[in-house]
């Protein structure tokens, strides 16, 4: 039997191929149930006009019930970096917490997708967080390890 | 200050006790090794193994590896410590074991003749040419050590947690406390609570056939080959599920996934009545994210870490704006999306 995660993704790559995405996204990649690439773009006037991001999804076998792992991609060889934004570090890590405490199974990654469109579209100042260079330093590979920390690994 | 003290880790390594660094896994606070393990069951002290050469502790037991590393490293260094016939023990200098003493007292000298004798097999066999000869395999074994060996030296025995040396650390510390305040996590339901929810199996008739699962999406249906599937727990919002669907999510977080209905008291970042915004942050765009008591400043959409100031966070009615937006997603979605933009705008 396939796992819950496997059976939900299945489901949820079927609308997006059928339905198709929201305006301004669009599926990049989702070869298999572990990684999937979007790219956002902001519609509209908006600060970030005319840039397209790079969003990538990382499941476990406990989706949806565990968030999935969300970032912006950043390949700084390939010119791939962030967009610059008051809850976006540098390496791609977001601070919203729909990818934390408030990640609900009912979500999805469409309404994940629309939801960081839209965090993008209302910004009004680009920078970075302000602890953005301390935070980069020691940020783990995986922003669900630390950044919110749900799962308890210190048992 | 509670009155329940979290327990002391003790690393394997350098033997200090200390409050590990989470990233994210333990390690040492003081040498950075994962060998640690936390000190919560007096049965099964770590501290014993240290102190098995103790003859207070163990009379008769083994070295501690520790010990037998040093016998080796001094035996290396040492130029009367050249593989002597089997039987003249009294070149094998001894090492400066107090120095090692985790708990600040000095040990007392190590039952020797464990030591030697195992100093001994390892000079003697396996016997070369077939197998690796004792300079060979102390070679490795201190290789093994790598450079663990140098924070004893400097630091000694203490509690080298409870300190830090340098601006490096101290940000590694502050950075691990913020990002560990648990304030916001969510509370899971109790088994008991669980155990009363209650359930209904499908059948042909049920009216929750016209409804779906918000877990997996799914219609209620009663051909399925999964015989759990047919037990759909109803939340007190009125929210059904399926039993394997929701169960998992209880354990993780006791609300409704969908109205996030507590079942269980949750950390209020979320006051009862009031409306989900932060117009009382305008002034402060960076609230200390470490404050997981600022009541409604966290539960701002984006304020999983760090809330926003008001500007930021408010979404701005553009055509820009899901909720205005023709949007696949929310057509057939009879939920808001907890914590997302429609809890405000709609």
């Amino acid at each position: 039997m396939a796992s819950i995660s496997a059976k939900r993704l299945a489901k949820e790559l079927k609308e997006i191929q059928t339905e198709g995405c929201p305006v301004g996204v669009n599926l990049l990649r989702a070869d298999d149930f572990q990684t999937w690439l979007f790219s956002i773009e902001v519609m509209g006037e908006s600060l970030y006009k005319g840039e397209v991001q790079t969003l990538q999804f990382r499941f476990d076998s406990n989706y949806p019930i565990s968030s999935p792992a969300v970032q912006f991609l950043v390949r700084e060889n390939e010119g791939i970096r962030a967009p610059i934004h008051p809850h976006v570090y540098s390496n791609g890590h977001i601070c919203a917490s729909i990818l934390g405490t408030e990640w609900s199974p009912v979500l999805s990654v469409v309404a994940v997708c629309v939801t960081l469109q839209s965090m993008l579209a209302s910004c009004k100042k680009k920078e970075r967080p302000v602890d953005n260079d301390r935070y980069v330093l020691h940020a783990p590979e995986n922003p669900k390890k630390t950044q919110f920390h749900y799962d308890d690994d210190t048992v | 200050m509670s009155a329940r003290r979290e327990p002391l880790w003790f690393c394997h390594e350098c033997h200090s006790e200390m409050r590990p660094l989470m990233v994210p896994d333990p390690v040492c606070a003081s040498c950075r090794s994962s060998f640690v393990e936390k000190m919560e069951n007096a049965e099964d002290n770590p501290r014993d193994f240290a102190h098995d050469a103790d003859p207070d502790f163990s009379p008769g037991g083994a070295p501690s590896f520790d010990h037998i590393l040093y016998a080796l490293l001094n035996a290396r260094r040492s130029p009367n410590a050249r593989p002597s016939p089997p039987g003249t023990r009294s070149h094998l200098p001894f090492p400066p074991v107090p120095t090692l003493s985790p708990l600040g007292r000095p040990a007392s000298p190590p039952d020797a003749d464990p030591v030697l004798n195992f100093s001994e097999f390892l000079r003697r066999g396996p016997e070369p040419p077939d197998g690796i000869a004792g300079p060979l395999m102390m070679q490795y074994l201190l290789s093994l050590l790598g450079p663990r060996h140098e924070p004893l030296g400097r630091m000694g025995p203490a509690n080298m947690g409870d300190y830090v040396f340098n601006q490096e650390a101290l940000d590694r510390i502050i950075t691990q406390l913020m990002e560990n305040s648990s304030g916001n996590r969510p509370v899971p339901a109790t088994d008991e609570i669980v155990a009363k929810l209650p359930r209904e199996v499908l059948e042909d008739e049920s009216p929750l056939l016209q409804k779906d699962c918000a877990v997996c999406k799914e219609q209620f249906k009663v051909e399925t080959e999964d015989a759990d599937e047919l037990v759909v727990i109803t939340l007190p919002c009125h929210h059904p599920f399926h039993e394997p669907c929701i169960l998992p999510w209880l354990k993780s977080s006791g609300t409704c996934p969908v109205c996030r209905h507590a079942l269980v008291p949750q950390p209020s970042h979320h006051p009862p009545g009031q409306p989900d915004h932060e117009s009382g942050e305008s002034s402060n765009p960076h609230p200390n994210r470490a404050s997981p008591s600022r009541p409604s400043a966290l539960r701002s959409l984006f304020g999983g870490s760090h809330a926003s100031g008001s500007s930021e966070g408010r979404p701005s009615r553009s055509n820009s704006d899901p909720a205005s937006r023709s949007n696949p997603h929310r057509r057939n979605s009879r939920q808001n999306f907890p914590g997302g933009w429609g809890d405000e705008e709609d």
